[in-house]
């Protein structure tokens, strides 16, 4: 489903921080990504509405919100947007299912909206359930469930995945996924973790200090000068979307599109779809062939080029896949790293996480 | 007893106490709302007008009441509905009081989820905003009735002390102690006590259930 086109300028002051944004975009799928303390949130709140004292131009989808020169400023209420808060804010006065159909008067009497998203977050078992005995996780699907069943134009998320631990997250964000593949809805997702910026986003947004600092691929921008300084405080990662072949030595091994194979922990059946992710500092470099290493995954690369970056050096490697690995600079020097050198990289079984 | 049956104006009591408090609690839950999520130009002025009743004399809200009443021709003066007007002007600050800090205590953002999913302000009102702060809301009106109960100054002056017509409870045991009846006297107190108690039980009993 296309999406129209996204423009959004607002200038909002707060105690000590100003949020000055102008920025657009086409893609349906955006990510904001940026520290904390960047304005994501009262950046995603100008595109609700909730703050009258913003100087704000919010044309969202191809629907115009919100014009001060033309007049036009649509009511919260009326603007359509499923917006699910960082602490998922559900109604605890109401049960599961009272909570999702607060949003039905604006979708109307059917109800098909509601029955479709209690379908694709498979909340059908605990609709009677008080929203005080949901787990973290649970929360998270039935406040994205209740976005939904308003029958938004857009969905606004801010932070879906972060009050939950990382198993957890790895549990929902394959619903995230669903939402995002299914219903086609133009969303704008707040995150600070690079791995959801790359597994969720078309465009990444990245924020910081109450300005826009890049816009562009989540993956390249990521990885972008203007970027790295944010991303290496958030713990950059190589995320790679991989098949599951076969179980081998307790864990199991996967290969991505273009034919990287790596051993990770955990079982997977043969077939499965997996997303990894690695951390850049978690990537060891041998020059040379390595002897006998304990390390299940030994994979020979290239490097693409080298990025200086403090006291430390990035190395964008070609492993088949895109990778990015951080040594310091003296290792670096030592292992006399130059573009087009070849090396191989060494991934321990263990520093491979699971995304989703 | 004296002429009036202590259960007549027990029931009496009771009356004027529910009658003042159902006729607040709407006007008291919007200024409450409106004094917890509205900043407007002399809010600290309407707060300070809102609180008067509670400090001053009762006595001089009651002779307030009795000039606004007779000025405005209404012939409620040394009726039990004149008793009802004292109950609310003295109550008043207290239920606004209540249903303010009520409001206060509930998170502006299920209101703003609320508006996202559509709800105008009305329906979030209603629907969001006025259950959540309810433990609070019947707290307070508990509150209120049972000061209600015993208002006594500016129910005098308005109300007079008319025994089967207007004569409460507290007033019934001020005019049995002026005439040194004290044995009625004290029969009255102790149906205060017990009309308070009562009270004060339901009101803590409610606002542990909201904490549980």
């Amino acid at each position: 489903m296309s999406a129209g086109a996204t423009r959004i300028r607002a200038r909002l002051r707060r105690s000590g921080f100003t949020l000055d944004v102008d920025v657009g975009w086409s893609e349906r799928v955006a990510v904001l990504f940026g520290p904390s303390g960047a304005g994501k949130t009262l950046f995603l709140e100008t595109v609700l509405g909730l703050h009258r004292d913003a100087e704000a131009h919010v044309e969202l989808a191809g629907e115009l919100l919100e014009d001060p020169g033309r007049g036009v400023r649509v009511p919260v209420h009326e603007r359509r947007l499923g917006w699910v808060p960082q602490e998922s804010a559900l109604f605890p006065h109401l049960r599961v299912e009272g909570n999702l159909r607060l949003g039905l008067a604006r979708a109307g009497g059917d109800g098909a909206q509601l029955r479709r998203a209690v379908e694709v977050l498979e909340l059908g078992g605990l609709l009677q359930r008080s929203v005080r005995e949901l787990s973290g996780g649970e929360r998270q699907r039935v406040a994205l469930a209740r976005a939904l069943a308003s029958d938004p134009r857009a969905l606004l998320l801010d932070e879906p995945l972060a009050s939950l631990d990382l198993p957890l997250r790895a549990r929902v964000l394959p619903f995230l996924l669903r939402v995002r593949d299914e219903l086609g809805l133009p969303m704008l997702v707040i995150t600070h973790d690079p791995d959801e910026a790359i597994v969720l986003g078309e465009i990444a947004i990245v924020l910081d200090k109450g300005s826009v600092v890049a816009t562009g691929a989540p993956r390249e921008v990521l990885w972008s000068r203007a970027v790295l300084p944010l991303s290496e405080a958030l713990g950059l990662e190589n995320v790679i979307e991989a098949r599951a072949t076969a179980a081998r030595d307790g864990g199991a091994e996967v290969e991505t599109a273009r034919g990287l194979r790596l051993v990770v922990r955990g079982s997977l059946a043969p077939g499965e779809r997996v997303r990894l992710g690695v951390r850049a500092e978690d990537l060891l470099l041998a020059v040379g062939e390595p002897g006998r290493l304990s390390a299940r995954n030994v994979l020979p690369a290239r490097v693409a080029r080298l990025e200086t970056r403090g006291g430390d050096v990035l190395v964008h490697l070609d492993a088949g896949e895109a990778l990015v690995a951080r040594v310091t600079e003296g290792a670096a020097r030592d292992l006399g790293l130059e573009a087009g050198a070849p090396v191989h990289v060494v991934v321990k079984a263990q520093a491979i996480r699971r995304l989703a | 007893m004296s002429e009036t049956p202590l259960l007549a104006i027990t029931a009496l009591t009771l009356r004027v106490a529910a009658v003042a408090t159902l006729l607040l609690l709407p006007v008291a839950v919007l200024l409450g709302f409106a004094l917890a999520r509205r900043s407007f130009r002399g809010k600290a002025l309407v707060q300070a007008l809102v609180a008067l009743p509670m400090v001053l004399p009762p006595v001089a809200v009651g002779l307030a009441i009795l000039l606004a009443v007779s000025a405005l021709d209404w012939p409620i003066a040394f009726t039990w509905w004149g008793a009802v007007a004292a109950a609310v002007a003295v109550c008043f600050p207290l239920l606004v009081r209540g249903c303010e800090q009520a409001f206060a205590e509930v998170d502006p953002r299920y209101e703003q989820v609320a508006r996202s999913l559509g709800l105008g302000p009305a329906r979030s009102f209603l629907r969001v905003s006025l259950p959540l702060a309810r433990r609070g809301v019947l707290y307070g009106a508990l509150l209120a009735f049972t000061r209600a109960l015993g208002e006594f100054g500016a129910t005098a002056i308005v109300a007079g002390i008319i025994p089967g017509r207007t004569e409460t409870l507290a007033l019934g045991i001020y005019s049995r102690v002026q005439l040194g009846d004290y044995r009625a006297a004290l029969a009255l107190c102790i149906a205060s006590f017990a009309l308070a108690l009562v009270a004060m039980l339901a009101a803590e009993g409610w606002l542990r259930r909201g904490r549980a």
